[in-house]
């Protein structure tokens, strides 16, 4: 390394150390990403609401790690915004069309929330056998590489 | 595991020209709520014509929504990054396991402890299938 670089590598880090506010933000990475308003509710309940139900928007640069019961949650959230659904009938192991009344064409539009939930594309000879929240959540899990 | 062989049945080719009219109104109008509205128009139209028994009226109809489909096709339809279209789509080339299997000897030398630890796992795993699925049968090991 000649004198040239060590003394650019220097100033740099004297740079970093001169703004205190990156620090501050390198800190605490997750409760930044968050608006303001939200950041009180994130401490007083942390246990009850997770963070990616707190971003309204989608951030596709990286993605959180996803573990099954994340995914199962967010699969069930999804079904049960869906207002065809009724919430109490509403299981891991249910038939969407023999359990929960649905026709085919909602069967698409469920695939298609799980396609914008997930974030990618379900091709229709897949969708066609995912007739359960618990096929969506393996079939999900098997797409990310998720076993645990 | 199934081939896309192109041959569905009349209610898959209705859903899948129900999904992708939707896509394509998701193309064309950004708004949420204004899509939903359409969304829901469209619906509308699909649900009239479900108690259609004729046959011969309902490949009519569904020849007809695909003409409709295709005259009023987005010129720039949204795609999933990662998916096939995407402009992600197989950016990202992960390389199989197997490879490290195949590296030269000196190359392997260079990282003994990762080899060792390595090939003991394999070990593990064959002894785990063999416990799990029973011993392979001998014709079906090697070429055929």
């Amino acid at each position: 390394m000649s004198f040239s670089q060590v003394a650019r590598s220097l100033s740099r880090s004297a740079n970093v150390f001169r703004t205190g506010r990156i620090l501050t933000g390198a800190v605490r990475p997750q409760v930044r990403m968050i608006h303001q308003n939200f950041a009180p509710l994130v401490a007083s309940n942390q246990n009850q609401v997770s963070l990616w139900q707190l971003q309204s928007t989608r951030l596709y640069s990286a993605k959180p790690p996803l573990n099954l019961k994340l995914i199962e949650e967010r699969v069930i959230l999804v079904l049960n915004l869906y207002d065809k659904i009724d919430p109490s009938k509403l299981k891991v192991e249910s038939h969407f069309i023999n359990d929960l009344g649905l026709d085919s064409l909602d069967h698409v539009e469920v695939i298609m929330a799980m396609e914008d939930e997930f974030g990618f594309e379900i091709p229709d000879s897949d969708a066609e056998k995912l007739l359960k929240p618990a096929d969506i959540i393996r079939y999900v899990a098997d797409k990310e590489d998720v076993y645990e | 595991m199934s081939l896309p062989t192109g041959i569905t049945s009349h209610a898959r080719q209705v859903c899948s020209l129900y999904k992708r009219s939707l896509r394509n109104l998701e193309a064309w109008y950004d708004r949420r709520h204004i899509y939903r509205y359409r969304a829901v128009i469209l619906r509308k139209r699909f649900d009239d014509n479900k108690t259609v028994s004729d046959m011969r009226t309902a490949s009519e109809l569904l020849a007809a929504g695909e003409k409709e489909l295709f005259e009023t096709q987005h010129f720039q339809p949204k795609k999933f990054a990662n998916s096939p279209g995407g402009c992600a789509y197989a950016r990202e080339v992960i390389p199989p396991d197997w490879v490290l299997d195949y590296w030269h000897p000196l190359e392997k030398a260079a990282y003994p402890e990762y080899f060792a630890r390595r090939e003991k796992r394999k070990e593990e795993f064959v002894t785990w299938w063999e416990k799990t699925y029973g011993k392979p049968d001998a014709k079906d090991l090697g070429h055929h």
